[in-house]
């Protein structure tokens, strides 16, 4: 389950297409790697354009203006935005929220995927259709009845606890770890049941350390709700000083941005702020996140 | 939509009285509600000229009343201010005071039980009445006579135009030919053919409910020589003064002399539209970057400038049910709108306050600061939204029909206003 | 009887409590509303509720902006669930060939799906707006109105940025499908002689039904779920309404106009459709393994 392992399959299996390499297989093989190419480009030239636009003193939306003019050139956008938002506490909101949402998930994700895939207990099925259905129900739907519980009932507007609470235990990870642990073979659980170990012992010493990728697969696919979800915090706070990034950059977008001198790059300042540390999070766990993690998960 | 009307009217009673009820029961028992006193909290608008206002007066009345603290924070202002209000009612979270309630969500918080009714405190409608005249005062009434708003403070709005781009077009910058529809179509024309700029105008073309205050209702104001949207529930948009409105904004867009697309900057500073339909704020903000000139809106067949009403963009103030001191809240508010606060505001914002006596008592300032005083002057001839239960929902209702009739030009005008005025009327008297 | 092992109770009990908080009592919560006259009133402010059985309901089917924001989803589905399918599956299976690049391709693919929309949204407004790069580049062909004010070229756009931002993860998904298909039918695919073409018609898309099941179903709840992308890139359902959704009527209605009980009921309509979706998703992949 290690992504050595993962890596030699695929090239084994990148093989048999290269069985018998003739002129026609050739031309696909070109025609496959333009498409890559030209699929990574239209991925990423919308982050270079990112950087470059936020960096530029003058809006230039021509031609010329998608690249570097060291005439042009600025980190004026990013003082411009961070004198109307304050971005590191918009930063640290950002964090924190997300922050409690991973913890949550890994912690109680963790104990209730295990009881799902080797426990036999009252009420499983249960649980299990429930995980499930919370899939398909839009979040959308509950999200006012959820707005005048956590608002008015719990009185946790403008607080972290109501930002987290909606999000805390992410369903989709948790049917990752219940994966996980039911493709672990069952001799394994019974010789430590044998040995008298409790059920605790034997996740926290046994199962555990042996799903590592999945909690590296659940920490990555956790990460991007929370830091990314722009509608339930825009709903719950509305004290600027509690307000994760995405929701401040959206209202400086939508109200502030026409007031300075140079909007657009103000606006690609703040995007650039908020992309980087997701992808730069994502490039340096990259290695971990291999296709067999959530391979497994989509045949359950 | 229109099924659930009565129950509505129905449960909009029980709130109100329910209201009462409980503002009684907080003051200790008595009728009154104003007399509990202690700490508040307000709210004020986020802009830098109105920060400094606040804070001076907050200041002010903290340095004479020690066992009365009050604190002040800022809430964001624009687009999202009508919605947090709302929801932090909801949630039981607002302050005492907000000195920046739209009178087009006050039927709302009404309905929501979130708005104090200022004519519980003894003095209420008099100081109100008094400060703002009786006439004035009146548009801010709620269906049941009653106010739950204190009027504060008005902008005007009026045209600017830049002045460099109409000598380039060639139009006399001294008495440009802006006063009736006729001339305002055949200025935009030349500035446009010109090229002097790529738009005559260019107000917001977004759905949003509040964008008719800036392109509609202003001219509908002053063709109708002062009539709201909706006048004792039926709306009147409809109407010949109001199809000639309608009809001059078709025009202006069909002829491309007004962008349909949402722009992200100030089109006006940066000298993409030769003109702008703006309020006293303007002046500040504009001061250096654009040489301006100002004229009242046009209308049909042109009226004597000291005739044209227009639209007020009033922002008022709510003082909220869930304020444990009101004694001290409404307190607090009469100081906030005294003659002397009332005269910082306008020093430090150039924005009106909604006073009979405007023009006379701060003649001084007014000599002094003669670009203010053509606003002063408009102040006295403006027009509110009416004050009616689904604000919001009518306005947005008005807007749809302008997108698609006058902005995109896809529907007709005539039979898709006489829809929307059907859609409207219903909304209207659910109140 | 609790079962074998009972302590699995304990350990679910923090999950099912807060699947209780957060997804059956707000769940039961919308439905209750959706039927009954509600508004949101401040604390302490108790108004009658009365039943209006399907008024909502009613309210709802006979608006035309509701039905209208049905359609534009049906519309974003049109364009991004084929898009997504088609593109995710040649773009996995050429990656899955591809011998050199392969970890810098998989970052390039993913980095959009990372990114929050609100950070993307900005650049593709000023990519596509009536004075940008793309316009600039394409001149004369360029739309008139431009794309995001252009009525038939809202919507399109917006279901194009949808399926480039979320491309990466379906790759993703289609490339463990992929490894899932043994080797040996591809090697007897390649003895009888059978070409590229049809050994990919033949083998991997059938090969890959049920990850194409689920790419399908995710793509159209996201479709259902469409909000932030209409909300920030047409300041809310323009031009002319033309890209409105239904959460994004939900949240005008709810929040902005204070009709919450009408946006439950959408929202029930909504979910109402997903579940049906989801339940033909699943009868025909099950169909198609028999």
């Amino acid at each position: 389950m290690t992504d050595t392992v993962q890596e030699t399959a695929v090239q084994e299996n990148a093989d048999p297409s290269q069985v018998g390499v003739g002129p026609p297989k050739r031309a696909l093989g070109i025609l496959s790697t333009v498409a890559l190419v030209v699929a990574a480009v239209v991925s990423l030239f919308p982050f270079y354009y990112m950087v470059v636009g936020s960096l530029q003193s003058e809006p230039n939306s021509g031609v010329s203006g998608a690249f570097p003019n060291p005439g042009n050139l600025t980190l004026g956008n990013f003082s411009a935005i961070d004198d109307r938002i304050d971005l590191v506490t918009a930063l640290v909101n950002s964090g924190i929220f997300t922050g409690g949402v991973l913890l949550c998930t890994l912690f109680f994700g963790v104990l209730v995927g295990y009881a799902l895939a080797r426990l036999q207990f009252r009420g499983r099925g249960i649980v299990f259709a429930m995980l499930l259905l919370v899939q398909v129900v839009p979040f959308q739907l509950l999200m006012i009845p959820l707005y005048v519980l956590i608002a008015r009932d719990y009185g946790l507007s403008d607080n972290y606890l109501g930002m987290i609470l909606p999000f805390a235990i992410n369903s989709t990870a948790v049917f990752i770890f219940r994966q996980y642990f039911l493709q672990l073979p069952a001799e394994l659980f019974d010789a430590a049941r044998i040995d008298g170990a409790g059920e605790i012992r034997t996740l926290w010493s046994i199962a555990l350390p042996l799903v590592r990728p999945a909690m590296l697969t659940a920490v990555l696919l956790t990460f991007i709700g929370p830091w990314n979800e722009f509608l339930w915090p825009f709903l719950i706070t509305k004290d600027p000083a509690k307000q994760p990034l995405a929701v401040a950059l959206a209202n400086y977008i939508s109200t502030v941005a026409s007031s300075v001198a140079n909007p657009f790059g103000a606006i690609l300042a703040g995007a650039v702020v908020l992309a980087a540390p997701a992808v730069a999070l994502f490039i340096a766990f990259q290695r971990h996140f291999v296709s067999t993690d959530l391979g497994s998960g989509v045949k359950g | 939509m229109t099924i659930r009307h009565p129950r509505i009217l129905a449960a909009a009673a029980v709130a109100g009285s329910l209201l009462l009820a409980a503002c009684g029961s907080s003051s200790g028992g008595s009728t009154a509600a104003g007399t509990t006193t202690g700490p508040i909290t307000v709210w004020y608008s986020n802009n830098a000229a109105e920060i400094e206002w606040a804070k001076q007066a907050i200041a002010g009345w903290n340095a004479a009343h020690a066992d009365q603290q009050v604190t002040g924070n800022e809430i964001p202002a624009g687009k999202s201010s009508e919605e947090t209000i709302g929801a932090a009612i909801t949630a039981g979270t607002t302050p005492c005071l907000i000195f920046n309630t739209a009178p087009a969500a006050v039927s709302g918080f009404q309905k929501q039980g979130g708005l104090v009714d200022l004519n519980t405190f003894a003095d209420g409608a008099s100081y109100i009445e008094s400060r703002s005249g009786t006439d004035v005062a009146k548009q801010y009434q709620s269906a049941d006579g009653h106010y739950y708003q204190l009027p504060w403070k008005s902008n005007p709005v009026m045209i600017f135009f830049n002045k460099k781009i109409f000598a380039k077009a060639g139009i006399d910058t001294k008495k440009p030919p802006l006063a009736t529809y006729a001339e305002f179509l055949a200025t935009s024309k030349k500035i446009v053919a010109s090229k002097a700029a790529q738009y005559a105008i260019y107000p917001s073309p977004s759905a949003d409910f509040y964008q008719p205050w800036f392109d509609f209702y202003p001219m509908y104001a002053a063709a109708t020589g002062g009539k709201q949207l909706v006048v004792d529930g039926k709306s009147g948009f409809t109407s010949a003064e109001g199809m000639k409105v309608i009809n001059f904004w078709k025009q202006l867009y069909a002829d491309k002399l007004a962008g349909t697309e949402v722009y992200q900057g100030d089109s006006f500073a940066e000298g993409k539209a030769a003109m702008s339909t703006v309020g006293p704020w303007a002046i500040s903000t504009y001061k250096g970057k654009v040489d301006w000139g100002v004229v009242p809106v046009p209308t049909p067949d042109g009226m004597a400038a000291d005739q044209v009403h227009t639209f007020s963009d009033a922002k008022n103030v709510g003082l909220y049910s869930s304020c444990k001191a009101k004694g001290t809240a409404w307190e607090f508010l009469k100081f906030a709108t005294s003659q002397e606060q009332d005269g910082k505001l306008l020093d430090l914002t150039g924005q009106m306050p909604i006073r009979t006596d405007l023009t006379t008592t701060y003649a001084d300032y007014l000599k002094a600061n003669p670009d203010y005083q053509l606003f002063a002057d408009q102040a006295a001839r403006t027009v509110e939204v009416p004050n009616v239960a689904n604000s919001v929902e009518i306005w947005t209702t008005f807007r749809a029909a302008w997108t698609s009739s006058v902005i995109f030009g896809k529907t007709d005008p005539t039979s898709t206003f006489t829809d929307a005025a059907t859609k409207i009327d219903q909304l209207a008297a659910s109140s | 009887m609790l079962g074998r092992q009972p302590i699995g109770l304990l350990f679910s009990a923090p999950y099912v409590a807060f699947l209780l908080v957060v997804f059956a009592i707000p769940l039961g919560f919308a439905v209750w509303m959706s039927f009954h006259d509600f508004f949101f009133t401040a604390p302490g402010v108790a108004v009658p509720h009365p039943f209006v059985g399907f008024d909502n309901y009613r309210a709802v089917l006979s608006d035309p902006a509701v039905l209208s924001s049905f359609a534009h989803v049906g519309v974003f589905m049109l364009i991004n669930v084929p898009l997504t399918v088609i593109l995710a599956l040649v773009l996995a299976a050429a990656l899955n060939r591809a011998i050199r690049g392969r970890v810098f391709l998989r970052v390039a693919f993913y980095v959009p799906y990372v990114t929050a929309s609100v950070a993307v949204v900005g650049v593709w407004l000023y990519l596509f707006n009536s004075g940008g790069l793309v316009n600039k580049v394409l001149g004369p062909l360029a739309p008139d109105p431009s794309w995001l004010v252009n009525s038939t070229w809202a919507m399109p756009l917006i279901a194009l940025f949808v399926t480039w931002k979320q491309l990466g993860f379906f790759i993703l998904l289609y490339l463990a499908a992929l490894q899932n298909i043994p080797k040996e039918l591809y090697e007897s695919a390649a003895t009888d002689g059978a070409g590229t073409w049809r050994t990919f018609w033949s083998i991997t898309v059938p090969g890959v039904r049920s990850a194409t099941g689920l790419v399908v179903l995710l793509a159209m709840i996201t479709g259902a779920n469409l909000f932030t992308e209409p909300y920030l890139f047409t300041g809310g359902g323009g031009p002319d309404g033309a890209s409105t959704s239904p959460v994004l009527l939900m949240y005008q209605k709810g929040i902005l106009q204070g009709n919450p009980d009408v946006a439950a009921a959408i929202g029930v309509i909504l979910t109402v459709i997903v579940l049906i979706i989801g339940a033909v998703n699943r009868w025909i992949s099950e169909r198609g393994e028999r």
